[in-house]
């Protein structure tokens, strides 16, 4: 089914319809959560905040975008858990994991020692992101992790084109400096300044 | 992070970079950026210590949801006796009939419905004569207190007399010669020009009734505070066990 017919069908209170968008959307909003949070539980919760208040909000929704819509309360709803988070100072994160890299993809072949590597990385990563400002990592997620467009990033995080880009080149800046920082610990292969 | 020799300009090339990888200049800036990565070896190693960092992050794997989230809206719940629906009532009443009791029991207590007895004559009424008083004498007179209707507290028979009043009730006295089968809780006395006539009144009279509703009014307050203890515990079970 088109996804208007879905929206317009949740507008006039059809929770069937707005199941089928939650599950064409869930996935995305989750890793969205999981990796501003950088918490599984946390993320269930922003995740399960974020599709009830969409569904409270469907008849405010104007057109445009929902999927940009959708992410832009899922990240009102991280925002949120992060205060809380702060407030009681619960901090925890979840190790990202990577890719396999496009030979051990190709090769179906890495070693357990790559793997371990690749887990490694994957939890600097994570450390990273977290190391950034709130606004910088929200963009750098969406941009970078999830592919969305810059224009689709600033309707997400409700900007302008200006302070997406600017956003995203200091985010960007400054996760590299933070992995450049902590080099020595990183494996030769995925050394920055080689 | 990397300090290039053309400060001004490699500032301005590297606010660009980020762009540049996305392919989002236009050409004069592509150009420029180009122009410059040629010359600029600082520039040059940012640039590729950046692209590292988005390829990286490009290779975040994602993860399938833990669980379903859609939506299930909960069916409207029957509401029982006890719900915030019958706390909307019972507050009020409560309050009502708390009130009702509270403004008959001042009343009462300020004598303020013996004018409605005065007109009651049942069965436990009792008429004296002058007679059954003891000697009018002026020492017993300032014994016997009376009340008069419309004037505050009690005061004696000699003051009433001396006053000019023929409308009064004796409120307690020990120079009454009182029935043996009627105990005389109050005793209304109407004393005309030839001499005293004081009514004795019986519990079983005209404060009966009253009696009664106070009573009952009590009885309803003491009910009506039992359910609205019970439909709070209710209300308390039913969010606890949700």
């Amino acid at each position: 089914m088109d996804e208007q017919d879905l929206i317009s069908r949740s507008k006039s209170g059809d929770v069937e319809a707005f199941n089928l968008l939650v599950e064409q959307y869930q996935r995305m909003v989750y890793n969205l959560a999981l990796r501003m949070l950088g918490n599984a539980e946390a993320a269930e919760d922003a995740c399960q905040d974020t599709f009830l208040s969409a569904y409270k909000a469907i008849g405010k929704f104007r057109g445009g975008s929902f999927k940009s819509w959708v992410l832009r309360i899922a990240a009102n709803s991280c925002h949120d858990k992060l205060r809380v988070a702060r407030r009681y100072r619960v901090v925890s994160l979840d190790t990202l994991l990577l890719e396999p890299d496009e030979l051990h993809q190709a090769n179906n072949n890495e070693s357990p020692e790559d793997y371990a590597l690749r887990r490694e990385l994957g939890r600097f990563l994570s450390e990273g992101l977290t190391h950034l400002p709130e606004d910088q990592r929200l963009v750098v997620i969406l941009s970078d992790v999830q592919g969305l467009s810059y224009e689709e990033v600033a309707q997400a995080t409700g900007s302008s084109l200006g302070t997406v880009k600017s956003r995203l080149n200091r985010g960007r800046t400054r996760l590299r400096d933070f992995l450049l920082q902590r080099e020595e610990l990183l494996p030769s292969k995925f050394r920055l300044n080689k | 992070m990397f300090r290039g020799k053309g400060e001004p300009l490699c500032c301005k090339v590297r606010g660009m970079l980020s762009e540049y990888i996305d392919s989002r200049l236009d050409s004069e800036n592509k150009s420029l950026v180009e122009r410059h990565l040629e010359i600029c070896e600082a520039c040059s190693k940012e640039l590729e210590s950046l692209r590292m960092t988005v390829q990286l992050l490009h290779r975040v794997a994602e993860v399938p949801a833990p669980r379903s989230f859609t939506v299930t809206v909960p069916e409207p719940r029957r509401e029982s006796a006890f719900g915030p629906a019958s706390m909307r009532w019972l507050r009020p009443a409560t309050a009502i009939v708390a009130i009702a009791l509270v403004v008959l029991l001042m009343g009462d207590f300020l004598h303020g419905f013996e004018n409605n007895v005065r007109s009651n004559s049942g069965p436990g009424n009792v008429t004296l004569s002058a007679g059954q008083l003891a000697p009018s004498s002026a020492a017993t007179e300032q014994q016997i207190m009376v009340a008069v209707p419309g004037v505050m507290g009690q005061m004696s028979l000699a003051t009433a007399k001396a006053v000019g009043y023929t409308d009064y009730t004796m409120v307690r006295s020990s120079a009454v010669s009182q029935p043996a089968a009627s105990p005389i809780p109050s005793v209304l006395g109407n004393e005309g020009p030839t001499g005293a006539q004081v009514i004795v009144r019986g519990e079983g009279g005209v404060g009966w009734p009253l009696r009664q509703t106070e009573i009952g009014l009590g009885a309803a307050v003491f009910v009506l505070l039992g359910l609205m203890i019970y439909a709070r515990r209710q209300r308390r079970k039913k969010v606890g066990a949700r």
